[in-house]
């Protein structure tokens, strides 16, 4: 076995979010970028292999959200394959394992990754404001954190079956239901989840609440908000229609068929960021960008199908008198809501016998394009592809939510700065504010150079000369 | 779209944190989330946090993968 492997190339498009932020003459600040190198290349690699491997190849190649990817690819494939209904176990199955995806990583997010700023403050020295600060002065919640992180990849699990070839989806269904056992494993620690998810909606709603008045002024900017949506308007993580709304609530395109995404969506290419910039087409390139993820899908929603996260809905949009929240902050929040409405629908599902059904695959009629849609974690996920009569992948194209956020995070970043930044010298505080404003996003930046909770973070002041005036890195 | 290489644990110190490395650089890594990883494992990191622990199966497809990848970067490079 070798223990040195070369894959720098590919390890090596994975650096640090640059920041750069730009001043006029008079040393103020008229604009701050974020330079997120994204990897494209896996469009390429995957040209020439067979259909059928894709969803499995890419959720080994993109193991942070992995099930979503997987997912994503899969609902592409099963068009392929001619089916655009699975059996109601295939589909239930797949929701299960998304709804226990969604749990663990909105957990991971908030009680490893957010939850310090929260607890701690902004400003908070960062030896203390991380994931060992929280369990020493409050090791419940850490051990929840951990607890329920543990449950969603139990769920991934149990649904997805071995991990080596053919894992989970499958073109077409699904290769494995839930047995009895299982379902009382899982069920056994549901209520305990509940709490504790009961517990986190908690924190995050009063956070922002007591803290209305900074959340206002902290990377708060109106914007368009792009999510999937059921037929009937209710939030739906794993399947729907397309909804795009504008700051107001005003509907800019409603219940689109996602298979023809590309008439109302584009990417724009900016010579600066290696990271293409989507919008939506009929209002341009200009105005057109738009938010998704918690924030964009809590309001875009009319409402959610679970009695504890809809009631949390309706707290959280009375805050803006039922109009879209664009507090950047809001995201927390809104996580948190989602997190309940997750563990929810696992436990509507659990009590499904259709779980333990035999119909799991479906075949029809080969088809050469697809589109797959799911709302990840952190955003909607498109997934494109074409594949020849030798079920060979011809063409893909991929947008993942970090993308589609790659305009508001820029956006969150100038306003940061605009408000943070005095003089030409970068302190620590600023560079505190510029990552709890990208977290906010939880972005998929770099994962391998990590420190512990500490995004990679390398700020630059540049006048406009294109001088720099002032330089920091986070690690 | 971002990727998840898998890294190796070469050690765990005594206050239980765990050092990996890739590529010749060392990451401190905590090891919170997946408390039965040993020195030899492949993790998966994200964040600082070591979220999934990969058995040698699984370790070695995903570098066959990463493998595969790097080979086209570099035959692209030669073309140039």
């Amino acid at each position: 076995m070798t223990n040195k492997i070369t894959i720098e190339p590919v390890t090596r498009v994975e650096g640090h979010g640059k920041v750069t932020i730009h001043l006029d003459d008079n040393k103020q600040v008229t604009d701050a970028k974020l330079h997120i190198v994204e990897f494209r290349g896996f469009e390429r690699f995957i040209q020439g292999r067979p259909f059928w491997e894709v969803p499995v190849t890419i959720q080994r190649l993109c193991g942070i959200c992995p099930v979503s990817h997987h997912l994503a690819a899969a609902k592409a494939m099963d068009i392929i394959v001619g089916v655009d209904k699975l059996t109601p176990t295939a589909e239930k199955m797949r929701r299960l394992m998304h709804y226990g995806q969604m749990f663990q990583s909105h957990a991971l997010h908030f009680f490893h990754l957010c939850s310090p700023d929260l607890l701690f403050g902004f400003d908070a020295d960062v030896a203390i404001r991380n994931v060992i600060g929280v369990a020493e002065k409050f090791p419940e919640l850490a051990v929840q954190g951990v607890m329920m992180r543990k449950y969603g990849q139990e769920i991934i699990k149990m649904t997805a079956g071995k991990k080596i070839h053919g894992t989970g989806a499958i073109p077409g269904g699904i290769n494995k239901n839930l047995s009895i056992e299982e379902r009382d494993t899982l069920l056994k620690e549901l209520d305990q989840q509940i709490e504790w998810s009961k517990g986190a909606l908690k924190i995050a709603k009063d956070y922002t609440v007591e803290h209305l008045e900074l959340a206002k002024e902290f990377a708060n900017f109106d914007s368009n908000h792009l999510t999937l949506i059921r037929e009937d308007g209710a939030m739906d993580l794993y399947h729907g229609n397309l909804r795009a709304i504008d700051k107001d609530g005003n509907k800019i395109f409603d219940q689109v068929n996602y298979q023809g995404y590309h008439e109302y969506i584009a990417e724009e290419v900016r010579d600066w960021s290696y990271m293409k910039f989507p919008f939506i087409k009929s209002i341009g390139n200009e105005d057109g960008w738009y938010r998704v993820g918690p924030l964009a899908r809590v309001n875009a929603c009319d409402f959610i199908d679970t009695p504890v996260a809809e009631e949390a809905r309706k707290e959280f949009m009375a805050v803006t008198n039922g109009k879209p929240n664009n507090l950047s902050l809001g995201y927390h929040w809104t996580r948190m809501i989602e997190l309940v409405h997750s563990i929810e629908k696992i436990k509507e599902l659990l009590n499904d016998s259709d779980l333990q059904g035999e119909d799991l695959v479906l075949k029809g009629e080969r088809r050469e394009e697809a589109v797959g849609l799911i709302e990840a974690p952190r955003g909607t996920l498109f997934h494109h592809y074409k594949v020849n009569e030798n079920d060979q992948v011809t063409m893909c194209n991929l947008i993942v939510s970090t993308t589609s956020n790659n305009e508001p995070m820029n956006r969150a970043v100038s306003g940061v700065a605009k408000k943070y930044l005095s003089g030409v010298e970068i302190t620590e505080g600023l560079l505190n504010h510029v990552e709890v404003a990208i977290r906010a996003y939880d972005p998929c930046l770099s994962c391998a150079t990590h420190a512990l909770g500490r995004m990679p973070l390398e700020v630059k002041v540049v006048d406009c000369a294109g001088n720099v005036l002032d330089k920091k890195s986070t690690n | 779209m971002c990727l998840a290489v898998p890294m190796k644990l070469t050690a765990i110190d005594a206050t239980g944190k765990g050092v990996s490395e890739l590529e010749g650089t060392t990451y401190s890594v905590d090891l919170s989330l997946t408390p039965d990883a040993k020195a030899g494992d492949y993790l998966i990191v994200h964040a600082g946090f070591a979220i999934e622990k990969l058995d040698q199966e699984e370790a070695d497809e995903r570098l066959k993968l990463f493998e595969g990848m790097a080979q086209m970067y570099a035959e692209q490079d030669t073309a140039k």
